[in-house]
């Protein structure tokens, strides 16, 4: 079997650079072929693995839309974590199992992103727990939010929509982007009744997979990210250097 | 303004607490010796759901013949032992099967609703322990929708209520019998069901007459540090240790209010390979002890006195039961290894040592990643700081299949029938689960290992440190995995309220 492809093959893999191709597919292919293969909006953050050091040093990469995006929107959100940077910061520390943590205005977004460890609903728990009230000023800011305020009693469905507004991670092996798709595709059909059979892939559609994700999920996070410590949580990197934990 | 949550949890706050509206099998146990589960499944047709439901009003009235009554708790104490006690569990199929309205379904909390089986990697449920590999009637977790739990002290007791319960279902997909073993033991021969939660509520209710060794354990109860646990430990729609946090109460009230969730596990335990493990570290720690005199602050030879009396008690024999203690936490005999880290047997003999009053600091003999530390870390230091007494279970276990006779050892499948109770799986039985039995976050030097005894171990890379005297370790190599998951189901415990309200959905 060879791996150089015929004629008609190299002349698909040209069309993403021709042109007439790039317009037909943004208004007619892609929109065509989102509609009769539609793929589900894979799930935000790490997924849990069985190999510990894997479930260190997790990414968070929360993108939360303005309710107003305007310049007075985007200060009044610079104020709102100016304010309560302190509280935020010293809930994190209390958390004890947070890396680093930033807040950054992105468009008409405001996005967190930090790096942890272990489990995501305990991090956000811990976190909303310990810094709730101060961190319902930031959450008054953002679109479709009202109802999770007060967070610390809604700390269940904060933690879904948390979950929900976190980065798809794209597999490190990009094959797995098969198997995440069939199972989304498979739980939510099982919801409705329908018994789905994993399909059989061709290498080939790979390409076709991603783009059909990234019309479904146009923000997402590639990969699980560089460390320069792999396996180390931030309490060991904390006893390490003497600082406590 | 308030919010609408706000106004919720106002009119939650407001109402009575009325005990006798929740199932009698959560805040205590029975200390009925035996059990049995069955697992029930409702048909999709108006017939079976109308039969069921039915039932359930029967039952959590005041019962029938042919129903038999859901045993409540009590607001009085019990004068005598009741001959069986019955209870119900219902997973999100269930309340589906049953007719719940989807807003309500929806309502609850994600992982409820995901169920047991699709949260397996956090759990630890992988390889052998992966639910593609439970048997029935795990293998089809939508299909089971009630888990009834029987409690008495005979076979012909359960046998009784099994036949009351069944026809009203439309399939009993199985069933499962637990007993207690003699002295409250679980089958690696530790003493089991030590510490619970502790509830004012319910301090003053001893419903029946204590054995003298329950009675012992309920005075030490009263002294141990550990602070009393709030309603919303165990219970909806009640604060819960987190200051100011309550969690989410499904909707209608009726339907939350008063309930529970109850993490449902079949857990094998492979008593043959974890005795095996033992004496093979014994052994090696044996052969090292002239090249590593450390060893010798744990057990000089000459000591082994101290650990069993008898000529049989040899310094592996003796050593054994020490690595036992330092994996779980407890000697086998239920002393708690941080107040009596040098032997089971208190001296003098006669002396009491509290089971329970005891707390973890920096310095601790116990290890950080013995069993009962890390399942519960009491007020000792952990990374999240925030989180001591956050994540306590209402455990409820029976083993099953008899103790394996060490002349005649078999090859017979014997477990734990666990039920681990809570208001929220996810902020107490998963977080346990999977940050502190699975990954040992809550301390440095133990990150990234898994519980000694019930952990997703792996023989090529799980480690176990032994702890000495003077704060250094020797660590165990080569520690398999002692426990497999071979079914289970979240299951929600509804109040008694809720199930008459279940009863007369018309869905």
């Amino acid at each position: 079997m060879t791996d150089k492809g015929g004629w008609f093959d190299k002349f698909v893999d040209s069309l993403p650079d021709r042109g007439w191709f790039k317009f037909l597919s943004k208004y007619v292919v892609v929109p065509y072929w989102g509609w009769w293969d539609p793929k589900l909006k894979l799930t935000g953050g790490p997924r849990p693995t069985p190999q510990p050091s894997e479930n260190l040093q997790r990414m968070m990469n929360l993108i939360m839309p303005l309710k107003d995006p305007s310049p007075v929107g985007r200060a009044k959100a610079a104020l709102a974590i100016a304010q309560n940077v302190d509280e935020i910061f010293d809930g994190l520390d209390n958390v004890g199992t947070v890396h680093t943590a930033r807040f950054l205005l992105l468009d008409n977004n405001i996005c967190m992103i930090s790096v942890y460890d272990g489990d995501f609903s305990n991090y956000i728990r811990d976190f909303i727990v310990t810094i709730g009230s101060s961190f319902d000023d930031v959450i008054s800011l953002v679109e479709g939010a009202d109802h999770l305020i007060p967070t610390t009693q809604n700390v269940e469905r904060f933690i879904d929509w948390v979950h929900d507004h976190d980065l798809f991670q794209a597999p490190d092996f990009s094959t797995d982007l098969f198997a995440l798709q069939d199972e989304a595709r498979i739980l939510h059909d099982e919801e409705k009744g329908i018994v789905t059979k994993t399909p059989e892939h061709d290498l080939r559609s790979l390409p076709r997979e991603l783009i059909l994700q990234f019309r479904a999920n146009p923000n997402i996070s590639l990969g699980g990210g560089y460390r320069a410590y792999p396996g180390f949580s931030a309490a060991q990197v904390r006893n390490k250097m003497g600082v406590g934990w | 303004m308030n919010t609408a949550a706000e106004n919720d949890a106002a009119k939650i706050e407001s109402r009575d607490f009325l005990i006798t509206n929740v199932q009698g099998n959560i805040l205590r146990g029975y200390k009925l010796g035996m059990v049995r589960y069955l697992f029930l499944e409702v048909a999709d047709t108006p017939a079976d759901r109308a039969r069921a439901r039915a039932f359930l009003g029967t039952a959590a009235a005041k019962g029938s013949a042919t129903v038999p009554v859901i045993t409540r708790e009590s607001n009085t104490k019990w004068d005598t032992k009741p001959d069986s006690c019955f209870n119900i569990g219902i997973t999100y199929e269930g309340l589906k099967a049953l007719g719940t309205p989807p807003e309500h379904l929806a309502s609850f909390p994600t992982e409820f609703i995901e169920g047991m089986a699709r949260r397996a990697m956090k759990l630890g449920d992988f390889g052998d322990s992966a639910p593609a590999k439970w048997p029935a009637p795990f293998d089809q977790p939508k299909r089971v929708h009630v888990i009834a739990s029987i409690y008495a002290d005979d076979v012909g007791k359960l046998n009784a209520v099994t036949a009351q319960v069944t026809p009203h279902f439309t399939t009993l997909l199985g069933q499962r019998d637990g007993k207690g073993l003699d002295g409250d033991k679980v089958h690696f021969g530790y003493r089991d069901s030590i510490s619970q939660p502790r509830f004012r509520e319910v301090r003053e209710l001893d419903k029946i007459a204590k054995s003298k060794a329950a009675d012992e354990q309920s005075k030490q109860a009263e002294e141990k540090p550990q602070p009393w646990d709030p309603l919303g430990t165990a219970l909806l729609g009640h604060e819960s240790r987190y200051e100011g946090v309550r969690f989410g109460v499904p909707t209608p009230e009726v339907l939350g209010l008063d309930g529970t969730f109850n993490a449902f596990r079949i857990l094998e335990q492979d008593t043959a390979g974890f005795e095996k493990y033992l004496t093979e570290q014994a052994e090696w720690l044996k052969r090292q002890l002239k090249d590593n005199p450390k060893i010798q602050l744990l057990l000089a030879p000459g000591d082994e006195g101290r650990i069993g009396t008898g000529p049989d008690w040899t310094w592996t024999k003796a050593m054994r039961e020490i690595i036992a203690a330092q994996m779980c936490g407890r000697w086998r005999n239920g002393v708690p290894y941080e107040t009596s880290p040098d032997t089971p047997l208190p001296d003098p003999p006669n002396e009491r040592v509290s089971l329970t009053n005891f707390d973890y600091s920096r310095t601790s003999r116990c290890p950080a990643g013995s069993h009962i530390r890390r399942c519960n870390p009491r007020g000792g230091p952990i990374v999240q700081r925030i989180a001591n007494y956050t994540r306590r279970l209402v455990r409820r276990g029976m083993p099953y299949e008899i103790t394996p006779d060490p002349a005649n050892p078999d090859k017979k499948e014997r477990g734990l029938l666990g039920n681990f109770i809570g208001a929220s799986i996810g902020a107490q039985f998963e977080a346990v689960m999977c940050d502190w039995l699975n990954l040992g976050l809550h301390d440095p030097n133990v990150t990234g290992t898994n519980d000694p005894l019930i952990g997703a171990n792996s023989i090529e890379t799980s480690w176990f440190d032994l702890m000495l005297p003077d704060g250094s370790a020797i660590r165990l190599r080569e520690l398999p995995r002692f426990v497999i998951t071979r079914g289970g189901a979240y299951a929600f415990l509804p109040s008694l309220r809720a199930i008459e309200w279940l009863s007369k959905l018309r869905t």
